[in-house]
């Protein structure tokens, strides 16, 4: 057990995500202008953030170490959630996704989902470090995620399903796995695409072709196309704050959560979204950082694991509001309107936190 | 716990290098777009978010000479769904079952509101006589409202909604305005539906006019480029035929242009530039009197034989301005039909009814003129010195042109006979005025063509053509309503071109009477008698007097065109109108049963014989006619001049002049109690006023 010491909390990147997040509540007001059943959002989004910042001082100051010890109990907790999700939870956008506890507010499983795989992958692969190029070590470790994945999947959460597999397959990565082992993987991703398919509901595979051939579903398409004009509509400075005609007169669809880079690129132009997309790569990069200085392999592999989650959503949500990626419903990291995004992001920096302040 | 062997660290720095590398992407993307596609968004979302609004301006009124209404903007409402507005809902099914369960209730509401505002069973109209019944098609029924079954409002929106989901889809039409307005009131529980106040072109006086006034239609495919550089609305009505066709551009006004900002769901959010208010059309002031184009109309379709004659015509004009008084065709039809749009076979359906009913007769049918052609005749004859007042023609009922190339062999001679052949008579000697009284044939072959046996010498077909088309014939009268025909004045040169063949004397005779290749229509007919009363004055027929602006105030008065002045001498012309007054007043006249007790009628029969291959001959060998009456009066002073013309009629004297002689009389009659009265027309007083 090692010493906490708060000199060594990453102050700079406790800065870059309280900027950002306030960036975020700003640019949801400007979205949720002139729709008064969102007109509460940016307050109760300074509330989660509040909040959020609480569990994150909280959650630095708690030892990862001991978390380490309640990583069994956190993942059948998170298991049982997720099933209950499947039986009980109410059927919002397509997916079964939510709960809402004590009525107070709705607690998505699949975010302490993300945790919950980067605790049990890391805090396992972290104790076999030795034996990486052991195949049951490597089908061990698959085996404690696939309950988690096969929980998510099934919601069906396809969004999630994917970010789960990328933060495995990064803290894999980081803890050594064998080159033969990553191209065997590849390998086999590739076989079993068709298999994927024909699993896929149809509103997945939906957005998967309309990525493919936009003019396919032209009611579909007509939220990317309207993001694209939004964007591209920017301009170098942008059309002013509130002044997105796209956003305001609500051509932009899901405006405060999917969809939020194109009302930041359309009203403050390429200037404000580049500006955006640099303060999230330096969260990035200060939590790669965190990683790489970590003073032991659990300390590392899982803040790779949470930060592979914060990369992969950037780039899943700016690609999609750029049409690179296909559409698909996460928010933007610190910038999107959502309570169980803010909360669990700020679990994630609390314990990159704890392990930033507990380096040798 | 202890330090535990520390995983590799490049793999850290090859996932910080991927991480440089999407930021790079992204940014690089977010360049691509802003920069360098960056003008087609920005005109994107211009499109996106700016509507123009046309808003219809009222078309003009059309008045008759005394103001009464002859075109008219009624308002029909419509009910209508905005796809865009429709309950919606991620999963397909869902939003299926809740518009299906909307369109239910819209079809509901709708159906119960017709059902309790259904009128009484109207009263049986009186059947038509069935001999009269394909003259007039008569339809004048209130539209039917239409209102779409459930089935139907679903395929339709479905279909509409992928192009344009902010269009509004009509679900029901023609709506009493009572209904309109209550389902208006469940609208608010009824979402995407909305009232439409659709503007309706209503023709008061219907078949009775339908050929001066016409009817509208939507833009014609080929013109739509032609109509969107006027700033016509792509669903603009535009007209179609006869007035509504012909003054088009007065009538139709200027639409108000509203540019403005809309959000998503097409709803107005600001206006952008300075919105320009709608003009309202001109309004058109006829020469046209309703009320004697009634008493025309009736008489025409009383005095003839629907049995015998799939048309008829008569027209009315004012010598002294070329005015049209009165105009009527049969068949007609009510051009009510045409307001809420016909489909292409019901069009079909009108157009090829017997007679064609859509066809002007008084202006684009062209018929032998027959014996009133004997006036043109008779006054190139008088002009030309071929005859004068005191020469007397001896005229047996049939004489014969010898033989072009065997003159002495009387065997090959070519009979021309006179009407009063067929009745065992003979005009024996005759002056030009008894000629044209009784209507003698031989006098004016003679004046024609000439009777080579006697060295009498005739007019000539070039000079008879001259003078023919100076009366107007085998030109374009250039009346203001579209669909003219200008008919045919024969010559040598046609001749040779139409038919190959050299011209004869014979075709002269022909000419002379009327008969032969000669062909006209009853307006030009009207015109000549018309030149005949005013001493030689060629007018321009008008149908519009006076076009006013939305408030009345005149804009432009059409004074009377004078297309030129025919060289005949007016005492030659008072020598025609004596014939013309003997063929009523005179005891041998052909039609003495015109006579009027106030007011001095002078006028011409025709009796023309025509060929048509479905009628062809009757027993004795005699062709079917086409019944004629052409005249004018006061005969001192003529202020209306008409001519009467019945398809396969007969007599003109028996079946064309007796019409005329209703029509005439119910001219005066009007006139009479106007001057008792001392009512002033409408376009007595704009005359006033004109400039």
């Amino acid at each position: 057990m090692s010493r906490q010491n708060w000199r060594q909390f990453d102050w700079l990147l406790l800065a870059a995500i309280v900027i950002l997040s306030i960036f975020g509540i700003i640019m949801i007001n400007s979205a949720v202008q002139g729709d008064p059943e969102l007109a509460g959002f940016p307050k109760r989004q300074a509330f989660y953030l509040a909040v959020g910042l609480a569990l994150l001082f909280i959650t630095a100051a708690f030892d990862y170490h001991l978390l380490r010890t309640l990583t069994i109990p956190f993942y059948i907790f998170v298991l049982a959630m997720l099933a209950l999700v499947g039986t009980l939870g109410q059927s919002i956008f397509g997916a079964q996704s939510w709960i809402n506890f004590f009525g107070l507010f709705p607690i998505q499983p699949s975010e302490l989902a993300k945790v919950a795989l980067a605790l049990a992958l890391g805090s396992y692969l972290a104790a076999n470090r030795e034996r990486i190029g052991d195949l049951r070590v490597v089908l061990t470790g698959l085996i404690i995620i696939a309950p988690i994945f096969a929980l998510v999947a099934l919601q069906p959460d396809l969004g999630t399903a994917i970010v789960l597999a990328v933060e495995a397959a990064a803290i894999f990565f980081v803890a050594g796995l064998p080159l033969r082992y990553i191209l065997t993987a590849l390998g086999l991703a590739a076989l079993s695409t068709p298999l994927v398919w024909s699993m896929l509901a149809e509103h997945q595979r939906t957005r998967i072709l309309i990525f493919i051939d936009p003019t396919a579903n032209p009611d579909a398409y007509f939220n990317v196309k309207q993001a694209l004009v939004g964007v591209g509509s920017g301009g170098l400075l942008g059309k002013g704050y509130g002044q997105g005609t796209q956003s305001q007169l609500h051509f932009l669809r899901v405006r405060h959560t999917d969809f939020i880079f194109s009302v930041i690129a359309e009203e403050l132009g390429f200037v404000g979204a580049t500006l955006m997309l640099l303060i999230l790569f330096f969260i990035i990069w200060r939590l790669w950082r965190i990683a790489g200085r970590s003073q032991d392999d659990f300390g590392k592999l899982l803040v790779t694991g949470l930060t592979a989650v914060i990369l992969f959503q950037t780039l899943v949500v700016v690609g999609m509001n750029m049409g690179l990626v296909p559409v698909t419903g996460l928010p933007l990291p610190f910038v999107s309107y959502g309570g169980n995004a803010m909360l669990s992001l700020m679990l994630f920096i609390g314990l990159a936190q704890s392990v930033a302040m507990r380096r040798g | 716990m202890a330090r535990q062997h520390a995983a590799p660290t490049y793999r850290l720095w090859i996932l910080r290098v991927i991480t440089v590398i999407i930021f790079a992407t992204l940014i690089g993307q977010l360049a691509r777009l802003q920069f360098m596609q960056g003008l087609g968004f920005q005109k994107e979302a211009v499109v996106n978010r700016i509507r123009v609004v046309r808003e219809k301006a009222p078309r003009g009124v059309i008045y008759d000479q005394d103001g009464r209404i002859l075109a008219r903007n009624t308002a029909a409402y419509a009910i209508t769904i905005i796809p865009a507005e429709l309950p919606d809902d991620p999963d397909y099914e869902i939003s299926q079952k809740k518009r299906l369960a909307l369109y239910q209730d819209i079809y509901d509401i709708i159906h119960e509101k017709l059902a309790a505002n259904a009128t009484p069973v109207a009263e049986p109209t009186p059947t038509p006589d069935p001999k009269e019944i394909h003259l007039i098609l008569d339809v004048s029924q209130p539209p039917e409202p239409t209102l779409l079954t459930v089935e139907e409002m679903d395929k339709l929106v479905s279909e509409r909604e992928l192009g344009s989901s902010f269009q509004p889809v009509i679900v029901a039409e023609n709506l009493p305005r009572e209904v309109a307005l209550q389902v208006q009131e469940e609208a608010y529980r009824l979402p995407g539906v909305q009232l439409q106040l659709m503007n309706r072109r209503e023709y008061p006086s219907g078949l009775y006019t339908s050929h001066i006034i016409g009817y509208m239609g939507p833009i014609p495919r080929e013109q739509e480029k032609e109509y969107a550089q006027k700033g016509y609305a792509p669903d603009a009505w535009v007209g179609w035929s006869d007035l509504e066709y012909q003054y088009e551009e007065e009538l139709h006004g200027k639409p108000g242009v509203r540019v403005i900002e809309v959000d998503v769901k097409g709803q107005e959010k600001k206006v952008v530039d300075e919105p320009t208010e709608p003009v309202p059309g001109h309004n058109l002031i006829l020469s046209l009197d309703l009320e004697l184009q009634k008493i025309m109309f009736d008489a025409l379709v009383a005095g003839i034989n629907p049995k015998r004659s799939n048309s008829a015509a008569a027209v009315a004009v004012d010598p002294r301005t070329g005015y049209v008084l009165g105009m009527v065709s049969l068949p007609t039809y009510d051009n009510n039909i045409f307001a809420d749009g016909v489909t292409t076979e019901e069009y079909k359906t009108i157009s090829e009814a017997p007679g064609f009913p859509l066809l002007d007769h008084a202006i684009s049918g062209i018929y032998p003129p027959g014996s009133t052609f004997k006036l043109v005749t008779a006054a190139a004859g008088l002009e030309e010195k071929v005859v004068t007042r005191r020469t007397i023609l001896n005229a047996p009922g049939v004489i014969y042109l010898p033989n072009r190339n065997f003159p002495d062999d009387p065997d090959l001679a070519q009979p021309f006979v006179c009407w009063i052949h067929k009745q065992g008579g003979e005009h024996g000697d005759i002056n030009i005025t008894a000629a044209i009284a009784e209507s003698c044939d031989i006098f004016f072959y003679k004046v024609g063509g000439g009777f080579p046996p006697t060295d009498f010498e005739g007019l000539g077909v070039r000079t008879l053509a001259d003078y023919a088309r100076r009366f107007g014939f085998g030109e374009l009268s250039g009346i203001d309503l579209p669909g003219e025909n200008q008919g045919l004045v024969p010559d040598p040169t046609w001749k040779r071109k139409a038919k190959g063949e050299r011209w004869v004397t014979g075709d002269t005779y022909n000419m002379a009477i009327g008969q032969g290749d000669v062909l006209a229509t009853p307006l030009q007919v009207t015109m000549m008698t018309a030149a005949v009363a005013n001493d030689g004055i060629l007018y321009q027929p008008q149908v519009v007097a006076a076009i006013t602006d939305s408030e009345n105030h005149l804009i432009k008065f059409n004074h009377p065109i004078i297309r030129r002045e025919i060289p005949v001498k007016s005492k030659n012309l008072d020598i025609v109108r004596e014939g013309m007054w003997m063929v009523v007043n005179w005891e041998y006249g052909t039609a003495k049963n015109v006579a009027l007790p106030d007011v001095e009628v002078a006028g011409k029969t025709g009796t023309a014989e025509f060929f048509d291959p479905e009628i062809g001959r009757d027993l004795a060998g005699n062709l079917p006619s086409h019944a004629w009456f052409t005249a004018f009066a006061p005969y001192d002073n003529p202020e209306i001049a008409i001519t009467v013309f019945v398809y396969n009629g007969g007599e003109g004297s028996f079946v064309a002049a007796p019409i005329a002689r209703e029509i005439l009389r119910g001219y005066f009659d009007i006139k009479a109690r106007d001057a008792a009265a001392g009512n002033k027309s409408l376009l007595d007083r704009l005359e006033e006023i004109a400039p």
